[in-house]
């Protein structure tokens, strides 16, 4: 389970803003095309490193003496333009998970939970690069739904904990990113809320008189701020990217009835560096989201450092 | 357009078929249908209506604690044991026993299993640091993982056992249905 409480949270940000930035690209759940292009590869690899929790008062706790969780992810992303205004994506991850308790070792790996993206252009940047009049300080806004499929190994499917990839439920979040370009500075702001199915539960490890479950509402907000910088006079560029990310969950409920402090709360930062080429049809990255390990940064959730490599392509 | 929007509808369809590959299915489409099967009653096991296998292991303490000792002690109704990796969920379900449980239910016997820490000493550590010492719970160390294999459990499992030695309830920890098993104890 926490695996995949993780693997959700690794879909916010900074790879959700800076998928707002000028030239696209971004983790495979927030593939977001730049203008003119028809459709978008793009492929990452997470490592996610546990390292302590922090308890339903918020107090940070370490993980026993000798633990070493990690989870790494494979993520393919594809993006396809239907029309001038919209775009859909599908992001699909494989994950591995190798625990490592003081008392055992634990491997297993499979496909995770699937996410569909469609997104609305509402409005454009179209003035990135100075500021003559008022209307020049219109942002890009994309809009859009997605849905999270739960193509993965939840806690229902009867195995152990170790072996989760994914949630075990559907979830249709609405989302919004708000970004503006003035080079070589841009800003974004990502805002996501999404309600999971509840959903029939009558396995766990065994099967289990049955009952009905739905994981709380989920809520996310990310900030970011970009530099952007030129390598020489051929339009190379190399951007940079600092970002502050919330996540919330609400109250699980259980036959209806809410189950008290089981929410869920996680603060993180982030740093990106991204390079594009001259013609942005090729770009690499490499994030960083890191949680601080300290009371009151997260509550019921784990706190973890997650490192991803990324290389997209578009296609004109 | 045509074969772009097929290779669009294979692209979705493939890890959908993986996920039913790899009997995954149940979470797309899941069941709300009781399959539980019927167990043989008086056979030892680790589902409802069977004898509880038994175990001496040490506790944080250093005590070693045997199963079929605690539930031929007197004013022993029943035993709880609860898998944990002390992890947060596991603080949910552990807070929630010991302030709701606990308290109500003087005769049962509430074991915390920590089958993550590989020695009585990290046991004891995790117990302390997580803020569980004298909190109602004894912690015991399953520093190999017998107690977890003999139960296949995992992260939250917890299981009640009455004083006949048999299994009354065993799946992830919720607070009304735990509650439901110790009243229905004997």
């Amino acid at each position: 389970m926490l695996a995949a409480l993780f693997l959700g949270s690794a879909s916010l940000s900074p790879s959700l803003s800076w998928a707002a930035s000028c030239c696209g690209g971004g983790g495979g759940a927030t593939l977001l095309l730049p203008k003119f292009y028809q459709g978008m590869v793009d492929v990452s690899f997470d490592l996610e490193k546990y390292d302590g929790f922090w308890n339903q008062e918020g107090k940070y706790t370490p993980d026993p003496a000798g633990s070493d969780l990690r989870q790494y992810r494979l993520n393919i992303g594809a993006a396809r333009r239907l029309s001038t205004k919209w775009q859909a994506s599908v992001l699909i991850p494989y994950v591995w998970n190798v625990n490592k308790y003081a008392s055992a070792t634990h491997r297993t790996d499979g496909i995770g939970d699937m996410t569909l993206n469609v997104w609305y252009e509402a409005l454009d940047d179209t003035s990135a690069w100075k500021i003559r009049d008022l209307k020049d300080l219109t942002p890009s806004i994309a809009i859009g739904p997605s849905l999270v499929i739960p193509t993965g190994i939840s806690p229902y499917d009867g195995v152990p904990s170790d072996d989760v990839t994914g949630r075990g439920f559907y979830r249709l979040d609405g989302n919004i990113i708000i970004s503006k370009t003035l080079h070589p500075w841009s800003a974004s702001v990502a805002l996501s809320y999404g309600s999971y199915l509840e959903r029939p539960v009558n396995r766990e490890v065994d099967y289990v008189p049955p009952y009905r479950k739905k994981l709380g509402d989920r809520s996310s907000a990310s900030i970011s701020l970009s530099y952007i910088y030129y390598l020489g006079s051929g339009g190379d560029a190399l951007t940079g990217t600092a970002s502050l990310s919330e996540l919330r969950e609400a109250d699980t409920t259980l036959d209806g009835s809410q189950i008290d402090n089981s929410g869920l709360k996680k603060d993180s930062i982030g740093g990106t560096i991204a390079y594009s080429s001259t013609d942005h049809d090729w770009g690499i990255r490499a994030i960083w989201i890191h949680t601080l390990k300290q009371d009151g940064w997260g509550e019921n959730f784990p706190a973890t450092d997650i490192y991803t490599i990324g290389v997209n392509y578009g296609f004109r | 357009m045509g074969s772009v929007n097929m290779r669009w509808l294979l692209l979705l369809l493939i890890p959908i078929f993986l996920a039913g590959c790899t009997g995954m299915m149940d979470d797309l489409n899941p069941s709300g249908s009781d399959k539980q099967s019927a167990v043989q009653s008086g056979t030892v096991g680790s589902h409802v209506g069977q004898i509880a296998p038994d175990f001496t292991i040490s506790d944080t303490l250093g005590t070693s604690v045997t199963l079929s000792s605690v539930l031929t002690g007197t004013a022993v109704n029943g035993v709880v044991l609860y898998f944990t990796m002390w992890c947060p969920s596991c603080d949910i379900h552990m807070s929630s026993m010991r302030s709701f449980q606990i308290p109500v239910f003087p005769n049962v016997r509430f074991y915390a299993v920590d089958y993550v820490s590989g020695t009585v000493t990290d046991a004891r550590n995790s117990e302390l640091s997580n803020g569980y010492e004298g909190s109602g719970f004894i912690v015991l160390a399953d520093t190999v993982q017998t107690v977890l294999n003999l139960y296949h459990g995992t992260m939250g499992t917890t299981i009640v056992i009455d004083k006949t030695g048999t299994i009354t309830m065993n799946e992830d920890y919720k607070d009304d249905r735990l509650t439901a098993a110790l009243t229905s104890l004997p």
